[in-house]
């Protein structure tokens, strides 16, 4: 309960998002079926959901005692709020992620992993590209000993 | 009697399971050791290879990586002051500071000593506690499992890091998640958004791969380049005299660790913090001041989180609820092996239990062994650059959520509960209630169900049953206990009846 604790850029924003998640959550946990009696399918859920709502709604009392953080406008803090949290190494590795899954189903499981760890290996470590070809290659044999011959996975 | 002896022994006498406990135990230290990689993301991503196996193979390689994870994270802790895993954040206190005195050796030595202590202590303790809870645990009635799992809920919430809200808020959306998909008694689907891939539910391990895998991953990117420290390790075994000295602290501190551990949902990392807390408030003349390398600070921490495992065995055995994070997966292996948690399983298929008190037993042998060995080559591995890591856990998180169901909807389900858990992560919240709700969300609905079938659907009548029955009015008092220490109620209170209480 420090009062000089700052509150991180975004987080009122968050918070109010938990509140809006909470409510949707409590009318999903209505609409199973609504308040018929204290033993209905939907009885627990409605529970449930009132507790995130109240939890939800002490996490925003919480932050009132915060200083706000130092920015200017919702396009300053969602900038801040950017490089903070979603720094290029981040944004690049999701995206690459995101790839490499859809990938898998076009064009194997092998193929996608030993592009996918190529790619990273060598963004995040600035180059060296035929170094990122042979650790990848090592772990895909691994991978193979490992899941398919040793513990017999299913892969994708 | 001669059962519950070969039941002990059977990991001990069978070739195939003594290679898997020690391979577990082996793959533990050095799983928990590498910064990032956590022994609950070890575990859940292990767990889905291993159910096609035989249950006695899987609980043995899962028993050996439960034991080498919790200690491993000690030896990052110690050589890089960068904890393995939560559990060791307290061990880096003193162990850095010895490490950086030249002492690192001595330090993994009397660490890896103290750990196999503390696990057997925990041993013991689950081999003794856990039949008498079983027998206590057949007389609960529906609503104490409910006051139960609420209890362990509740508990998570205050004692991780952060405010109870958050922690609360974590717990309700893990419930959530546990309760998406046809409701068990009248087959209505619920939270499904009318898809039908839902209707079958979603599956914790997917959940948990995705929070403690990819969540994790991701969080881990923020720091690339923190440099690595090359350290000199020799004299490693301690004296015979070092570990006498130190075995009253450390009996003391196995005990809370098992006691931490034995509560639903807490886990390694808060015992060891206690003990460590515990250590420094009784331990008058430390071999050196706490925080500056003190063996004392590092006896602590190391014993109740190995004791802790036996700790977190107990609820889990006795009532099929975990009590941490791991045995939370390790309840999916069971029921996906067909058998049940809960106070039937010690009746029903008792040599489940005996086995794991003997096999936690040989993983503590196994962990003296490797504890001692290949410290060399272990200071090589820890340095495995983060830019090779954290794609192969993205490929291993792949490959685990697939290997559950064949289904590609769940993988992608993964990514997102990563990305999920990275937002909430950034905003202080904490993984592990979030997984224990998805668990005990479930087991809530069900029970509470029961009880209020069983209360002849009157709330009333539920509410006086919580009071009138002596276990339940113990379980309810501890739930308002917990409560009201986290409002500042109690405090009002105290300071309203402080002159009151200055007599007693």
């Amino acid at each position: 309960m420090n009062k000089t604790d700052k509150m991180l850029v975004g987080e009122r924003t968050f918070c109010a998002l938990l509140l809006v998640f909470s409510l949707v959550i409590f009318y999903l946990a209505y609409q199973i079926s609504g308040f018929s009696s204290a033993n209905s399918p939907g009885a627990f859920p409605i529970g449930v959901a009132l507790v995130m709502i109240l939890s939800a709604v002490k996490i925003a009392f919480e932050l009132l005692g915060k200083a706000r953080p130092d920015c200017s406008g919702w396009l300053d803090a969602f900038q801040q709020f950017r490089r903070q949290h979603f720094p290029k190494a981040v944004l690049i590795f999701g995206l690459l992620a995101v790839t490499y899954l859809a990938a898998i189903q076009w064009v194997s499981f092998y193929v996608s992993t030993f592009l996918f760890l190529v790619l990273s290996i060598v963004y995040l470590r600035n180059g060296r590209v035929l170094n990122a070809i042979l650790i990848a290659a090592v772990l895909l044999v691994l991978i193979y000993l490992l899941f398919s011959l040793a513990f017999s996975v299913y892969l994708p | 009697m001669s059962d519950t002896f070969s039941y002990l022994l059977m990991a001990w006498s069978d070739p195939q399971l003594l290679m898997l406990t020690a391979l577990g135990t082996f793959a533990g230290i050095y799983i928990g050791a590498i910064p990032g990689l956590s022994v609950t993301m070890a575990v859940s991503i292990l767990v889905s290879f291993t159910f096609s196996w035989d249950v006695n193979d899987a609980l043995a390689l899962i028993v050996g990586i439960f034991i080498g994870g919790v200690y491993g994270g000690s030896r990052s802790a110690i050589l890089l002051n960068i904890p393995g895993a939560p559990s060791s954040v307290a061990t880096a206190f003193d162990g850095y500071p010895l490490a950086q005195q030249g002492e690192a050796g001595r330090a993994i030595g009397l660490s890896t000593v103290m750990s196999v202590v503390g696990g057997i202590v925990g041993t013991i303790m689950l081999a003794s506690a856990a039949p008498l809870i079983g027998d206590l645990a057949l007389r609960f009635a529906p609503r104490d499992y409910f006051l139960v799992a609420t209890i362990g809920l509740l508990l998570v919430g205050s004692l991780s890091e952060g405010s109870l809200a958050k922690g609360i808020f974590a717990a309700a959306l893990g419930a959530i998640i546990g309760l998406v998909g046809m409701d068990p008694v009248t087959a209505e689907g619920r939270f499904t958004l009318g898809q039908v891939e839902l209707m079958g539910g979603i599956h914790y391990v997917v959940l948990m791969i995705g929070l403690f895998g990819v969540a994790e991953a991701f969080y881990q990117l923020h720091n690339l380049d923190s440099p690595v420290i090359r350290q000199k390790v020799d004299k490693i075994l301690p004296s015979f005299a070092m570990v006498l000295k130190f075995l009253p602290l450390s009996i003391r501190t196995s005990i809370i660790g098992v006691v931490v551990g034995v509560l639903p949902g807490v886990g390694g990392d808060i015992a060891a913090l206690m003990a460590y807390d515990h250590a420094k408030r009784t331990v008058k003349n430390p071999s050196k001041p706490f925080g500056k390398g003190a063996y004392e600070g590092l006896v602590a921490p190391e014993t109740a989180n190995s004791a802790a495992v036996g700790g977190a065995y107990v609820p889990m055995l006795t009532l099929g609820m975990p009590g941490d994070a791991v045995t939370a997966v390790i309840i999916g292996a069971l029921v996906v092996h067909g058998l049940n948690p809960g106070p039937m399983l010690m009746v029903e298929n008792p040599h489940i239990f005996y086995f794991t008190v003997g096999n936690l037993l040989l993983a503590n042998v196994f962990l003296m062994i490797f504890g001692l060995m290949g410290i060399k080559l272990f200071a090589k591995f820890v340095e495995m650059p983060k830019a090779v890591l954290i794609p192969l856990i993205l490929v291993l998180c792949v490959v685990g959520t697939y290997s559950i169901n064949s289904s590609m909807t769940e993988v992608y389900w993964m990514l997102g509960f990563g990305v999920l858990g990275y937002l909430l992560k950034i905003f202080g919240f904490q993984m592990g209630p979030i997984i224990l709700g998805a668990i005990l969300g479930p087991l809530m609905d069900t029970s509470y169900r029961q009880a209020m079938s069983s209360a002849g659907d009157h709330p009333g009548e539920l509410l006086q049953g919580l009071v009138t029955s002596p276990l339940s009015l113990i379980l309810t008092s501890a739930v308002v206990l917990i409560l009201l220490g986290n409002t500042p109620l109690l405090k009002k209170l105290k300071s309203k009846f402080s002159p009151a209480s200055a007599r007693g």
